[in-house]
């Protein structure tokens, strides 16, 4: 089989699994992308991340496992089969683009195809710049267009030959936020038109949530979670993934009592603090849990809040004020519990927080969710 | 003039001195020759000489010969130098800009001693009716032996300039390591290349010292430029002269290329 005939193919999922070595540790992890939707895998560096989307591209061979790419198995150690990478139809987006500089842009987008020459193949790159928006630049040099054109014209390079699978290595790390939207939308709009599914790699959870249909979180050798970007990373339930996307306040309390016409209930810290939080499902009064919060769903205010909707409402000192981009993080003593608030550089200054303010801290029942600790 | 002195004039003076020194030191006898072949009314005539022409003839063809096999067995090797992170290929690697340090007097005794009638190759050849010392193939043999290292090194460094990465994401796009190596690698390093084979066929022409060891100064056999200047000193200045002129034009002519292919590689971003 090689890409000369590439309608033989059906678009079908990219799925499988593999294991293999991540430096001193193994990584093993399944997969599976849908056509037309994206699927994140997310984690911190170091994780593997990259090793997968290389080894799916047959950049690297896996130790065990099995690769299927629409519709093909291009690895299977089992049956000993093994597709070298010109053979496996995967287009592939890296963070630094590696457009090649002795080409021209239009040059770059018809690299891959096998009748680039044919009249077939030049109106085929008319039609990528065209979408691209690149028309006009067809004869620049790579080091001659912006990093957004050189974005895109990397995009529909790796689209040119028809893949079956689009595999992307953080591909909007080194663009402005702008840009990244932007981008964002069209490559959307690329995979929708190619019905073929896409693998991203990204530790950037605003970029999971805003791309990905699903996210899966690898960490320490391992699947932690799939499911629902936004269930998964926005609201983080299980505590290595929590731990992972940076939830900043993660509380040790004990249930106090079960409130389910409210959908709530009740919990206590060592120290007197109180918390009202989602009703969980299993846990009984008298438990340990893990609540989460995140310090952007936190509101500062001077006095106690009255006729306010939110049900939890604490008294604290402020113990320190860090710069935290784009605003700051306070972190507030509630008794013996240090909360971590983030508020903007103008609520700062307006309501003069500095170190020994006396603030009370504000947010909804809803706000706090149970973190399943996996170590307890 | 004031202006292009940097700022210690201590420095600047001292930095000028020496500058201008060395411009004369090399210059004046690179101007003598060319002042020299002037005033010669036989310019012409002292080239087309029968020994200067069959010199010139004989350096051009053996050169063009040795660079052809350099390039031949020199790229894949290269290829293979650039890339691979083995221990023997790392030795072979440092081995491999010997002849470079060699005195080339040294590299003809050493192809004598491999390939002369009594060599330890040579004298089995020698039996099957092969001899190579003394004939037009041990000239190529000696260029080269030294010539090549040149070539190889130029090579190999072009090739690892070229990011892995460049090479994944062709192979991604559907083509094969080969496709790859033809329409990316050797485009990508062709700036170094040519410097390469630049470098190495200047030293193939300039080449003396083996060749006189190893192949002798027959005229019109293993006689090449260098070989025929020597020659033509002791029978008067106006060949060696009007052959030495030819060989400077050649050089500077490697010297100009040498700049073009680095501005155009620069320009292109390369």
């Amino acid at each position: 089989m090689t890409i000369n005939q590439p309608q033989q193919f059906d678009n079908g999922p990219a799925c499988g699994w593999a294991q293999y070595r991540i430096g001193r540790f193994s990584l093993e992890t399944e997969w599976e992308a849908l056509p037309g939707q994206v699927l994140v895998i997310f984690g911190p560096s170091g994780a593997g991340k990259t090793t997968l989307l290389r080894a799916i591209a047959g950049l690297l061979r896996p130790a065990a496992g099995r690769i299927e790419i629409g519709g093909q198995v291009v690895f299977d150690a089992a049956a000993k089969v093994w597709l070298p990478p010109h053979q496996r139809r995967v287009g592939f987006l890296t963070q630094q683009y590696h457009l090649f500089p002795h080409l021209t842009v239009a040059g770059n987008i018809a690299y891959g195809l096998a009748d680039r020459k044919s009249p077939a193949g030049q109106s085929r790159v008319r039609a990528l710049l065209h979408t691209f928006q690149l028309e006009g630049l067809e004869n620049r040099r790579i080091g001659q267009i912006s990093a957004g054109q050189q974005q895109r014209a990397a995009l529909a390079r790796a689209l040119a030959p028809d893949p079956a699978v689009l595999l992307l290595d953080e591909p909007f790390t080194s663009l402005d936020t702008q840009l990244r939207r932007a981008l964002r939308a069209e490559l959307r709009a690329a995979l929708t038109r190619a019905n073929i599914p896409a693998i991203m790699v990204s530790h950037d959870i605003e970029e999971a949530i805003s791309i990905g249909d699903q996210v899966q979180v690898i960490a320490n050798g391992k699947t932690q979670a799939v499911g629902n970007p936004l269930a998964i990373l926005g609201q983080p339930g299980q505590g290595q993934v929590a731990r992972l996307v940076g939830v900043e306040n993660l509380l040790p309390l004990r249930i106090v009592s079960r409130h389910p016409i409210d959908g709530t209930m009740l919990c206590a810290g060592s120290d007197g603090l109180q918390l009202e939080v989602p009703l969980g499902g299993l846990e009984q009064p008298g438990d340990t849990v893990t609540i989460g919060l995140r310090a952007s769903d936190i509101i500062l205010s001077h006095q106690e809040p009255t006729g306010s909707s939110a049900r939890n409402r604490l008294p604290g000192v402020v113990a320190s004020i860090e710069l935290r981009p784009p605003g700051y993080e306070v972190a507030l003593n509630c008794g013996r519990a240090v909360l971590k608030c983030h508020i903007t550089g103008a609520s700062l200054t307006e309501m003069g927080i500095a170190p020994g303010s006396s603030l009370w801290a504000v947010f909804k029942a809803s706000s706090c969710f149970l973190v399943q600790d996996q170590s307890t | 003039m004031r202006n292009l002195l940097p700022a210690s004039h201590y420095g600047g003076t001292l930095g000028a001195a020496a500058t201008a020194l060395y411009v004369l030191f090399i210059g004046l006898p690179v101007l003598a020759l060319l002042i020299k072949a002037a005033q010669q009314d036989s310019f012409i005539a002292s080239l087309s000489s029968p020994t200067a022409f069959q010199a010139l003839r004989l350096s051009l063809l053996t050169s063009i010969i040795s660079i052809i096999i350099v390039i031949a067995v020199g790229t894949p090797f290269a290829r293979l130098l650039a890339r691979s992170q083995s221990r023997l290929l790392r030795v072979i690697d440092h081995l491999v800009e010997l002849p470079i340090i060699l005195p080339p007097v040294v590299a003809g005794v050493a192809l004598l001693m491999a390939l002369g009638r009594q060599g330890i190759l040579g004298a089995p050849l020698s039996d099957l009716g092969i001899t190579l010392p003394f004939t037009t193939a041990a000239v190529i043999f000696a260029q080269i032996f030294v010539a090549a290292p040149f070539y190889i090194r130029a090579t190999k460094l072009g090739f690892q300039s070229v990011p892995r990465e460049y090479e994944e994401i062709s192979q991604t796009l559907g083509l094969s390591p080969w496709a790859t190596f033809r329409r990316l690698t050797l485009p990508l390093a062709a700036p170094s290349i040519l410097t390469g084979i630049a470098l190495a066929w200047a030293r193939a022409i300039s080449e003396f010292g083996a060749t006189i060891m190893f192949a002798g100064n027959l005229t019109g056999k293993t006689q090449t430029m260098p070989l025929a200047i020597m020659s033509a000193l002791e029978t008067g200045l106006d060949t060696a002269v009007a052959l030495a002129v030819l060989l400077l034009i050649g050089a500077l002519l490697v010297l100009t290329a040498l700049g073009l292919i680095t501005r155009r590689a620069r320009t292109a971003g390369l």
